[in-house]
Parts: structure tokens; sequence; C-alpha cells
């Protein structure tokens, strides 16, 4: 801190700094086998400086030259935006994303898993080929501002993902995987079963013509077109105009069954965090409920533009300004299981990968992606696999009709969703 | 600076020749860079930054062991690090890699004029001035305009006894209008970069406007309608096709110890009609998948994959060489000091054909016209793109606009339906760049003539 101060070469309104530092351990299995072993050892310096208003920002990893960082700051800021906010100086630790049990992490046992794994997936499918990546890591966040905030946390983060291949004799390719991450190593034993199951249903083909069907989306794939949605409640693209549902606070835009809420603390998420990036604290708050839009998310910056409180929801990492992200987005379940749903389908789809999803004008919600993996359903039973096929679609639209959310939910990454079922939506074959 | 990293160095290649291990790389690199973002009236960010990396490889008894690190005065700890994660495991099968004659050279970018020698006001003021013409429409909601430059300053050595430099400098623009009109909001982009200095993004004017202009044109037209059409792609998108629908296909990374993927992949198997000539050339400066060397210490060069329609090669790193008995081509590429090389493309084209565009028009009586791109992807069997719009060709001309194009196809079938190639080939590449194997961007560049497929799925609401 005095460092800092001692460094800033003229009188300024405020600052405020971040330090990270980390470790990480991947292991990365390729085509059935371990390939590299890895250790990584980083860490990184980024502050900004207000001066009469205006904000400047710099950043180094150079562990010798962090104050060359703050003179850059100090001399861009005066082509910075007017900022007049303030920042935080009531921020509040109580607890860390941590879990002491990441120092368990044994390289070997983690190679034994995999090689475990591996060989039970080609004893069922000896053609198959499977890449994995597992990783280890930890490392110090630390927050330090002109208002005296001086706080530092300790992460973790295990992640496991393995990403299967199988190309038939017809050369029709199958390529599947299944990930999670969590605050320490865990197991993943129900990886087998999840990835058989998929492998063996994708052997057999199904076709489907051209028309409109109900759809259904596992947790995964809904996040995908849940992410369209919450893009549109940045506080960001609110701002600029171009979310769909800027200035529509209040309105009811989705089906009463549709709460999204931003939830930085999800119980056992490695990216849960006890403050945001710029020191403002945290709490889950609903952003849609029952279909009505209720708020946007914010850092202080936005917070101020659009005259709210800050959400909380500053991110940062040590090269680059705070803006609003989210840290979780949990989706309410719905009354019906997965079972349930299916049961209730004539002719319809599970549709659990995509190609090309994001590479439409989602700004508006549209989407049109290609069937990378989805499966047919046939009188209320998941039959074999429909390709060479894209689903079209307006998310917005499609959260506005007729939607089911089911009664389980899982975790992938930061967010939490339930499986969610739309009908008629567009299948071009 | 300057001192500590050569300090580094010279540490680096003592480490280097007694490394006791089949094979064994140190990488350095520093940056210092420059980005303005501005969107509408609003400057988003300016920032100044200082990198610095450095990363060592070693192959130990057929296991891969890799350290990353930013305090580079540590290397002989790091180098140990590496060594000790190639000796935990001892796997059956192992890795090994092609060797090459050690390579010492230094690189630099000429540029025409220096960024260096541009004030960060100057800097400031052209991109202010992209980014007013981003904004002359009445029907412009929001922009993005971002400058950026990049100096820096890249070590290559390994155990062969290699010792590379690179010192690069990099620099572009990307430009965004975002269009609205009630509840329609169409955002358009156009982005250019390259090895070079301010030349780069002086005099840009007419891209600003082009990009102005589609985004608000794109307002009224309707978007496609779901189907299959004959489609004419402008040279842009023809790169983008050449790249999801069989570049990545030819990266041996995805072959090499796949025996079906092998089978398939076999040398000789037509890809394409006759006159059909696909190339991936890292070697042509000046372009964004330019590499003076690969980042395992290859020379680039010029690789015939498809040649006359026929698969004649593939792309290769170290280890896929070894393993398929093959040359290297130098296409072991890394998006940064931190990460392992993996097989990449480079600047991969199309080449020309026979053909006019104006016959290719011509030979329509009913078409679509795919112009320009957002994005592309593919799973190896089958790949998507999205055009930025496109135009109904009736009887040979283009008539009315449509947005929302997005092409779909089997990445072995859709080059047969080739069916004629002009001779107008043109190549781009901007500030961003392609992803693999969670590295992205990596700076390549595409293109091609225009082109005329038979037979395109275009997803869409009837």
């Amino acid at each position: 801190m005095d460092k800092i101060l001692e460094s800033i070469p003229g009188k300024y309104r405020w600052f405020d700094a971040v330090h990270v530092a980390g470790r990480s351990t991947p292991l990365s299995f390729r085509n059935n086998r371990l390939h590299s072993l890895s250790e990584s050892e980083n860490s990184g310096f980024g502050i900004r400086i207000n001066r009469d208003g205006h904000t400047g920002f710099s950043y180094t990893n150079d562990p010798q030259r962090k104050s060359g960082a703050v003179e850059r700051a100090y001399s861009m800021a005066p082509y910075g935006d007017p900022e007049n906010f303030s920042l935080p100086a009531d921020t509040i630790l109580d607890f860390e994303p941590y879990d002491p049990a990441i120092d368990s992490f044994s390289v070997k046992d983690e190679i034994d898993a995999a090689e475990k794994f591996i060989s039970d997936m080609k004893s069922i499918f000896p053609e198959i080929s499977i890449d994995m990546g597992i990783s280890a890591s930890s490392g110090v966040m630390r927050l330090l501002n002109s208002e005296g905030i001086d706080l530092s946390y300790r992460d973790s983060y295990y992640s496991v993902s393995a990403s299967c291949v199988l190309v038939m004799d017809n050369g029709v390719r199958i390529d599947t995987w299944e990930g999670k991450s969590d605050l320490r190593p865990v197991e993943y034993s129900e990886f087998k079963e999840i990835l058989t199951e998929k492998i063996k249903r994708a052997q057999i083909q199904e076709k489907i013509a051209t028309g409109l069907y109900p759809v259904i989306l596992p947790p995964q794939a809904f996040s995908r077109l849940a992410g369209i949605i919450a893009s549109g409640l940045n506080g960001i693209s609110v701002w600029k105009g171009v979310s769909p549902f800027a200035g529509k606070i209040g309105e009811k835009l989705f089906s009463d069954k549709f709460t999204l809420a931003d939830d930085p603390l999800i119980e056992g998420s490695p990216y849960r965090i006890p403050f945001d990036a710029e020191g403002v604290n945290v709490s889950r708050k609903e952003l849609v409920s029952g279909g009505v839009i209720q708020k946007f998310i914010t850092d202080l910056k936005y917070a101020e533009r659009l005259g709210t409180e800050p959400s909380g929801n500053a991110s940062r990492g040590y090269s680059s300004l705070p803006s609003p992200s989210f840290t979780g987005v949990t989706v309410d379940p719905g009354s019906s299981s997965f079972k349930e749903m299916i049961a209730g389908i004539e002719r319809g789809i599970v549709a659990e990968q995509f190609i090309g999803l994001g590479q439409s004008n989602t700004l508006t919600g549209d989407f049109s992606a290609s069937l990378d993996l989805a499966f047919l359903i046939e009188n209320g039973e998941i039959k074999g696999r429909v390709k060479d096929c894209m689903m079209s679609g307006n998310i917005i639209d499609l959260l506005k009709g007729e939607v089911y959310f089911s009664s389980e939910r899982e975790r992938r990454g930061s967010v939490v969703m339930p499986y969610a079922m739309f009908h008629g939506v567009s299948i071009t074959a | 600076m300057n001192d500590r990293f050569s300090e580094a160095a010279e540490k680096g290649r003592k480490l280097l020749e007694s490394a006791g291990c089949e094979f064994a790389e140190i990488r350095f690199s520093s940056g210092v860079g420059t980005t303005i973002s501005l969107s509408g009236d609003n400057v988003d960010s300016m920032t100044s930054g200082e990198s610095l990396a450095g990363s060592v490889r070693v192959l130990k008894k057929g296991s891969w062991g890799f350290a990353t690190f930013n305090d580079i005065t540590s290397i002989e700890r790091f180098f140990n690090s590496a060594l000790t994660a190639a000796s935990i495991a001892s796997p059956e099968e192992k890795s090994r890699v092609a060797a090459s004659k050690p390579l010492i050279a230094q690189f630099r970018t000429e540029p025409v004029e220096d960024v260096n020698g541009i004030s960060l006001d100057e800097k400031f003021e052209l991109i202010k001035n992209y980014n007013k013409i981003l904004q002359s429409s009445p029907k412009i909601q929001t922009t993005k305009a971002i400058y950026r430059d990049v100096n820096s300053r890249y070590l290559y050595m390994n155990s062969e006894g290699s010792n590379l430099a690179y010192d690069k400098m990099h620099c572009g623009i990307s430009l965004t209008s975002v269009a609205k009109d009630g509840n329609i909001i169409q955002p358009f982009h156009e982005s250019v970069s390259g090895y070079g200095g301010y030349e780069i993004v002086r005099g840009r004017e007419n891209l600003a406007e082009k990009v102005v202009k589609i985004a608000v044109d794109m307002l009224s037209a309707e978007p496609l309608e779901g189907g299959t059409y004959d489609v004419v792609l402008d040279p842009r998108l023809s790169g983008v096709f050449i790249h999801e629908a069989f570049g990545h296909l030819s990266e041996a990374d995805f072959i090499h110890e796949n025996p079906r993927m092998k089978e398939q992949m076999t040398l000789g198997r037509e890809f394409g009609p006759e006159g059909f000539n696909v190339i991936d050339d890292g070697s042509i400066s000046g372009l964004a998948g330019y590499i003076p060397f690969d980042d395992e210490g290859i020379y680039p060069q010029k690789t015939y994959l498809i040649k006359d329609g026929i698969l004649t090669g593939r792309l290769h790193s170290r280890e896929t060489a070894e393993k398929m008995g093959e040359a290297v081509t130098g296409n072991g590429r890394a998006i940064g000091v931190m990460r392992q090389p993996i097989v990449r493309m480079t600047n991969t084209y199309i080449d020309n054909g026979t053909h006019t565009r104006d016959e290719i028009f011509n030979s329509l009586d009913d078409g679509l016209y795919a112009v320009d791109v957002i994005g592309g992807q593919t799973n190896l069997e089958m790949f998507t793109f999205t055009a930025g719009y496109g135009y109904k060709i009736k009887n040979g001309k283009p008539g009315k606009m449509f947005r929302d194009v997005i092409l779909s196809g089997n990445v072995f079938n859709t080059l047969k339906s080739i069916s004629m190639i002009a001779d107008d080939r043109e190549m781009f590449g901007g500030l961003g760049g392609c992803g693999k194997g969670g590295q992205s961007p990596l700076p390549v560049s595409y293109g091609g003539p225009h082109l005329l497929v038979k037979n395109v799925l275009i997803g869409g609401r009837k």
C-alpha cells in the first residue's frame, strides 16, 4: 500500500488495485494416454487511479515493475470518461472460496483414476479415443483501495473433463464430453454411465423431417441459451441500449415459470466470491421473477450511469478494468421430472450439443445452430440420434411461450439449471 | 528489463545444453501494448500494460512436462519443475518428436511507420474519428471501436541448439456499429490487423463507412427462410468455409492416434473437384497467420492440403509428424508462451480457379449470394458458419438482401459440391482469430476466390 502511494506521481481522488497470484497443476490425457503434466505459477498487478473524476488504468506481471504500472495509470487518466462514483469502504470478507482439501490433490492418484476411467470406457467401446483434462489450482486475490480496504482471500479450484470421440465405420463421428468443477478434488465415477448411455444411443441413427417439434434442453445445453438472456440483463448492454430488456423493469416478458437469479454464493461452486472485484458486497438477486424483469447487474461505473445501487457484479483480472459480469446464474426448477417431460412427448428432440450456437444475432435472442448431438423422442421414449439438421428460434420468444422446467437441476460450472422443454421449435433437416 | 531477459536467456541456454532428456525447449516473451476501446460517446477503456511470460517444455522418457511462469529470473527452478513433472509418470505409450537441425536466426517486423513513434494522442484521435463514422447514421444505437498495438520480443531455444528471436510489431483495429429500429437490433463488424506498424490502421475510413452502411441496411433485411440453396460464397466466406469445412480436419493431431480418422484421411482420397487446390502457408509475411518460425522451432512452409481435388498433405507438429512418419510442416503453434503448441493453421486458402465472378453469377437462375462472416465452427464431421448477410440471386443478378444466413454441412461431402471456382482470391484476418483446445484467439488468415457450392443446408424458420 505504502509503495503504491509513493509511486503515484501527483494528486488523485481515489485508486484501487488488485494483485492476483496463483499456482496450478494441469494434467492432460490425449488419445487415451497421459500426454503432459504441467506446473504453472503466475502473478499480476493492475491499478486504476481517478484524477479529477477521470480514471486511468494499467497493469504489469513483471514483479519488479509495479511502480511503472502506477505511473502509466496516472498518465492515462485524463483520457478516461468522467466517473464520479466512490469506492467502497465497508467491504466484508466472511468466507473464502477455498477448500484446504485442494492440497490433497495427488497427481499419481489422478493419473490412476483417469487411466481406470479410460480403460473402463475402452472395454465398452474398443475404438474410443478419450482426451481428459484434470487440474487443481489455488491462488490469492488481494484488493486494496484508497478508502482503506486491504483484503485478501484464497481461492481453490479443481476441474475434470473427459471428451470422447468415436468414429463409426460409416464415417459418422460421435463426439461428446462431461466435465465438472469444485473447490476440491472430487470423484467423477458418474461420467462413465452418462457418457456410455449417450454414446450407445448415438450409434443408432434416426431421421427427422423439417418442422416444428417439442425440444428438451438438458441443463448444459439450456445454460448456453440462458446465457443469451443473461447478457441482456447486463448493465452494459442496457446502458448501450442494445439489450432487449432496456427500460423494461417491471414488465412481464417471459412465462411466469421463468425465474433467473444472479447468485455469487452457489454452494460448492468454485466461482463463488465473498465480495466483487471492486469490494462491493454480494448477495443472491432475482433478475427475472415469475417472468417479470426485476433488475440488471452492474459494477460501480454502470450503477452510476444507470442511476442504481451497484449490484456487486464487478469482475476483473489484473490486466483489465472492472466490468459487470456473472459469477453464478440460477434458473428456478419446475414441478415435473425430466422423465415425466419425456413421457409426455409423442415426437420431439433432446438437444445436448450444438455447433455454431452464438454466431447469430444474439442481441435479439435469435439462435440457429447445427445439432451436434441430439436424440429423437418417440412415444415418450428417448431413441437414437438425429443429425445433419439445424435448430433455429428466438430464446426470448421461446421463454415467453409454452415452457416447462424440470424439478431436478444440475450445477454446470458457475450455473445451476433445470432441463427446459419448449413447444414448437423449428428444425430444418 | 532487457538485461534480465538476456540473463534469463543465457541461463536457459546452459540448462538446455545439459537437459538430460529427449527434447527440451524454453520460450520467453515480453510485450508492451496499448489498447483504446471506444463505445458510442464513451471511452470504455484505455490501457497500456506490459506482460512477461516464460515456459519450459521437456520430453523425458516419452512424457511431456511443461512449466509456465512470469518470474523469468527463476528459470532454473521452473526448468526443474518441468523435468520433475515429466518424470512422475512413465507411460507405456511414449511421445516422440521429429528432430530438426538447429536454427539460429533473428527476425523482426519491418513497419513502415513504427507505432512507438506515434503519440497516444494521435492514436486516440484516429480511433475517435473512426468511431465517429461508425455513429454517422441516426439509426446507430451504439458502436465499438478498438485500436490495439503490441510490441513484443519472443525468444525460442531448444536442446537441439536452436536460438530464434522475433521482434514483433502487431497493430489493428476492430470496428462495430449496432443499428436499431424498434425491436430490431443489427450489429455489423469489420476488423483489420497485421504485422507491421501504424500504416495498417491509417486511412481506414472506408472500412468504417462500410460497417455503418451494412448495419443500417440489415435493419430492413428479412431473415432468410431455412432450406437447401445453391450458394455463391464471397472470398471471405470462401476462406472461412475452407478453414471450418476442411482446414481443421487436416490438423494431424486429430488423426495421428485415431485409426478410423487415419483411414478417412488417407492421402490420395478424393475430396473435391478437379482444379480445386487448398494451401496452408505460414511464410507469407504481412498476413495475420504469418510466423517466421513455429512455436516448436520449425520454419513454416507452403503445404498443399488438396491438389486438384485430391488429399495431398496435412498439418503437423513435431509429435504428429514423427508418429505418422511424415515431414514436419511448421504448424506447431500456441496462442502464447504460457500454452503448449498444438497443430494449428496459419494462412489457409483456396487457390484461384478458372472462372470469373460474372460467369458464376450468370450460371445461376435461382440461388443465394452469401457475403461476409460472423463466425464458424466444426466438429470435424459437420460444420456451420454464419454469413454476415446475403442476397437472393435471380437470373444471375443479386437482388433482395437477407440476414441470418447460417450454413451447415458435412465436411466429407460438401467440398464435392463445389461446382465453380473463380479467379479473384483475396485474404482476410482481423484482430480476432481461431480457437482450438481452449486456445483462442490464434491469429490466422483465410481466403479464397468466389465459389459456387450446390445444395447447402441453411438453418432458419419457415
